[in-house]
């Protein structure tokens, strides 16, 4: 095989793969003044993991998971480690194209070039077991494909719509059954102690990040979206006290920007709601070339950051099944993932968003292949465009080649909303 | 003001609700004790069975004795007693609306108790399907229409006047509240004619369903309650109203996790903007466990008096998991 995974001799920190993260890092540093000093621990993460290829392992069971849908406070609970493998290298998406395909969403294919690597970035160690919530039918059907990559795989049963009682009942099934699964392979009981403790360190992380995802409305800007990203990518991965930490030093210094009246973008950058396919670093180029394009932006409704932490669990009696049930509540009813039958409270978010975060326009990233974002695309544009909000609708997908391509559309997009702007003053 | 609201809104609310319910039964079961009467026309179960106790009555009670009056009176002067009844109830009901049976009404309250100790024991409560919870949901209009109907008849002369007061003779009020003031005469079964036997057998039965339906069912009787039935009927004019703004609702569904009634709309509907459904207790657990800023709202004479809001969320959520917020 001479797939771009084979053996050589350079180490891993000079690898084509290493400088792809290294690009992408350097750029979100270096081509902006003032990031706040306490990204650093997020740019220090992941050089450390991208770029030097350290090892992040963690002890214990570790169970991957290739969607938002996987409970992580059930996995915590059972005193496991959930790794969120959903990857955004171009890389692997060359390597996983072997297994998918042509037409199909570099997600998905990156995510199987990862796993068949030996060769694992970020190195988060031998996964004891991957969780494939069923959703998009591309990431259904990899399932088998890891299985034959010789991975453990679990399939979190997730219903193809979620208005319904009967939909919420099988879901809760579904992860009452997955407690179960993770009980045979931690040897662990699930009790009312630790899942309280996990749901705490959970629900610790959320409040930080609803705190972040705040300080995003103010106007001026206090904060970039591509650092923003890099936080919620961070928690795919990272330790999540301490990411709940490091977010929380982020919010006290924005909150000092605050009073010190800092402005992180032009007065005048328009304001942009990012949707769609999610970024996922080292694919940060579309938030990347929207701010490096004069536009900033300050809310977003992908799987990579919002949709993965804004919604909280309510539990009504503190005992192992009632919480268990508020859990499964929580992964399936406010979720606005498009492989729902329902695209309703995607499009309502959406406008309400737009809205609460005064945004000038809506940038639309589809991953060429992902069929769902694609063909939801056209119902977003018009009901954003009945709320009077642009919309900017863009296919891409891993490779840089289309990077100039962008760069003018993007650029067009600003500059129409700029005018827009100034019309309606 | 502005610190006031906030305060309000991060109210533990369950602890309030608690105490203000545990107030509220002391007064209204023992509050004749202390010579308080406050009429018997109030919109709940403080039950005039419990005659020493009681600080006031019931208004199924009179209601139904008004009705069973022979029909010449009852269309004739009498009526107008009943009509002058109806609005002293009426007056009494749109102060709290439905606040009367997530807070005041001593029966709802003794179902609150019985799920606490349920919870205490660690044991789960059990959910109605949505097909059992349409049907059964229809049962209480059916015991007003009875409740309304049988003393009618026996005013008219079809029914023996064993009869009267007819939803009293099953209410679980009847046994179970006189009891708090060591009066255990209601437990009886009446011998003295068959219907009396009948009735008085059958309430014991739905005593006992009560008790243990309250045990496995957050708010067991008052899916079937005909005075929820009759403050549903009467509820668009109350000053307390529970808000929806369907606009702020992600249908995270959280409200309706905590809501004892089961109430699915209180999540999945984001037309209607009065959201107070016919078997709503306005207990406003469901205001405090949504997390969108705004999304419900308890509302005074439009005065909107506790929202839903972020931070109330995040502080009432990690109190549950026994995780202290620090002060910022
Ligand atoms: S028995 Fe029931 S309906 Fe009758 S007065 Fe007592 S509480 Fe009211
Ligand atoms: S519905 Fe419940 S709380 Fe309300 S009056 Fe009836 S028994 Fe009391
Ligand atoms: S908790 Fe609030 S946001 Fe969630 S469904 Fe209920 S009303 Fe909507
Ligand atoms: S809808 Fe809200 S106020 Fe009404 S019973 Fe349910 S939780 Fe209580």
């Amino acid at each position: 095989m001479n797939s771009p995974n084979t053996k050589t001799a350079i180490p891993y920190n000079r690898s084509r793969q290493a400088r792809e993260a290294e690009t992408m890092l350097d750029h979100i540093t270096d081509d902006f003044d003032d990031n706040p000093a306490a990204m650093d621990y997020f740019y220090d993460l992941f050089r450390r993991a991208y770029c030097q290829g350290e090892s992040l392992e963690r002890e214990g069971v570790r169970v991957g998971t290739t969607c938002i849908h996987a409970p992580e406070e059930l996995i915590y609970a059972m005193g496991a480690t959930p790794v969120r493998l959903c990857n955004g290298s171009y890389h692997y998406d060359q390597i996983g194209a072997d297994f998918m395909p042509a037409k199909s969403c570099s997600l998905v294919k990156a995510t199987l070039g990862m796993l068949s690597s030996e060769n694992v970035i970020p190195k988060v160690g031998k996964l004891d077991l991957i969780v494939n919530p069923t959703t998009c039918d591309q990431k259904k059907k990899a399932s088998a494909m890891m299985v034959g990559m010789g991975h453990k795989v679990y399939n979190l049963e997730l219903p193809p719509a979620k208005e319904s009682e009967q939909a919420r009942l099988y879901w809760q099934r579904s992860v009452r059954e997955f407690v179960q699964q993770l009980r045979q392979i931690t040897g662990k009981k699930l009790t009312r102690k630790n899942l309280m403790a996990a749901m705490a360190r959970t629900s610790r992380a959320q409040a930080a990040f609803r705190t972040l995802h705040n300080f995003r409305r103010k106007a001026p800007s206090l904060v970039l979206g591509k650092d923003v990203f890099l936080v919620t990518n961070a928690y795919f991965f990272d330790d999540i006290e301490r990411w709940t930490e490091a977010v929380e030093k982020l919010n006290a210094e924005l909150a000092q920007r605050d009073q010190d009246g800092f402005c992180a973008a032009q007065k005048k950058a328009p304001r942009i709601l990012f949707t769609g396919s999610p970024p996922i670093f080292p694919n940060l180029k579309l938030p990347l070339l929207i701010e490096e394009s004069g536009g900033v932006v300050v809310a977003d409704e992908t799987c990579s950051a919002n949709r993965m932490l804004y919604d909280m669990t309510a539990v009504d009696e503190w005992l192992v099944n009632d919480m268990v049930d508020s859990l499964a509540n929580k992964y399936l009813k406010p979720c606005t993932c498009p492989i729902f039958t329902n695209s309703d409270d995607r499009l309502r978010r959406l406008v309400e968003l737009a809205k609460s975060f005064a945004v000038d326009g809506v940038v639309y990233q589809a991953f060429s292949g992902c069929q769902v974002y694609e063909m939801e695309q056209k119902s977003v544009a018009e009901t954003l465009n009945k709320a009077g909000i642009a919309m900017l609708y863009i296919e891409t997908d891993y490779s840089p080649d289309d990077m100039g391509q962008l760069t003018t559309r993007i650029e067009a997009f600003l500059e129409s909303l700029k005018t827009r702007k100034r019309n309606r003053t | 003001m502005k610190r006031l609201k906030d305060a309000v809104d991060r109210v533990d609310l369950n602890r309030f609700r608690f105490w203000l319910q545990l107030a509220m039964f002391a007064l209204l079961v023992y509050g004749g004790y202390l010579a308080v009467d406050l009429g018997s026309r109030l919109p709940m179960f403080s039950c005039g069975f419990n005659e020493e106790g009681r600080a006031g009555v019931c208004y199924l009670l009179p209601l139904q004795h008004q009705l069973s009056r022979p029909w010449p009176q009852l269309f004739g002067i009498a009526g107008v007693s009943v009509l002058t009844g109806f609005g002293v109830f009426f007056l009494w009901f749109i102060v709290l609306n439905k606040g009367w049976c997530g807070y005041v009404c001593p029966l709802g309250t003794i179902q609150d108790w019985i799920t606490a100790l349920r919870r205490r024991l660690g044991a789960r409560y059990s959910r109605y399907t949505q097909g059992q919870f349409r049907q059964l949901s229809r049962i209480k209009y059916l015991l007003l229409a009875l409740m309304v109907l049988i003393p009618l008849g026996i005013g008219g002369g079809w029914f023996s006047r064993d009869m009267g007061t007819p939803f009293c003779l099953i209410c679980p009020g009847r046994m179970i509240l006189p009891m708090f003031t060591g009066d255990f005469s209601q437990f009886t079964i009446d011998f003295s004619s068959k219907t009396a036997l009948v009735m008085t057998a059958l309430g014991m039965g739905i005593t006992g369903l009560f008790l243990a339906g309250a045990f496995v069912k957050k708010r067991f009787f008052c899916f079937f309650c005909p005075m929820s039935a009759l403050h549903y009927l009467i509820s668009k004019p109350a000053l307390l109203k529970l808000k929806k703004d369907g606009d702020k609702c992600t249908r995270c569904g959280d409200c309706y996790t905590v809501c004892d009634m089961e109430i699915k709309e209180i999540a999945d509907d984001i037309k209607t903007r009065d959201i107070m459904m016919d078997d709503c207790i306005l207990c406003l657990k469901c205001v405090a466990a949504c997390p969108e800023p705004g999304a419900l709202k308890a509302n005074f004479a439009s005065v909107t008096f506790f929202e839903s809001t972020e931070a109330g969320f995040i502080k009432r959520s990690q109190k549950g998991i026994g995780l202290e917020q620090p002060e910022h």
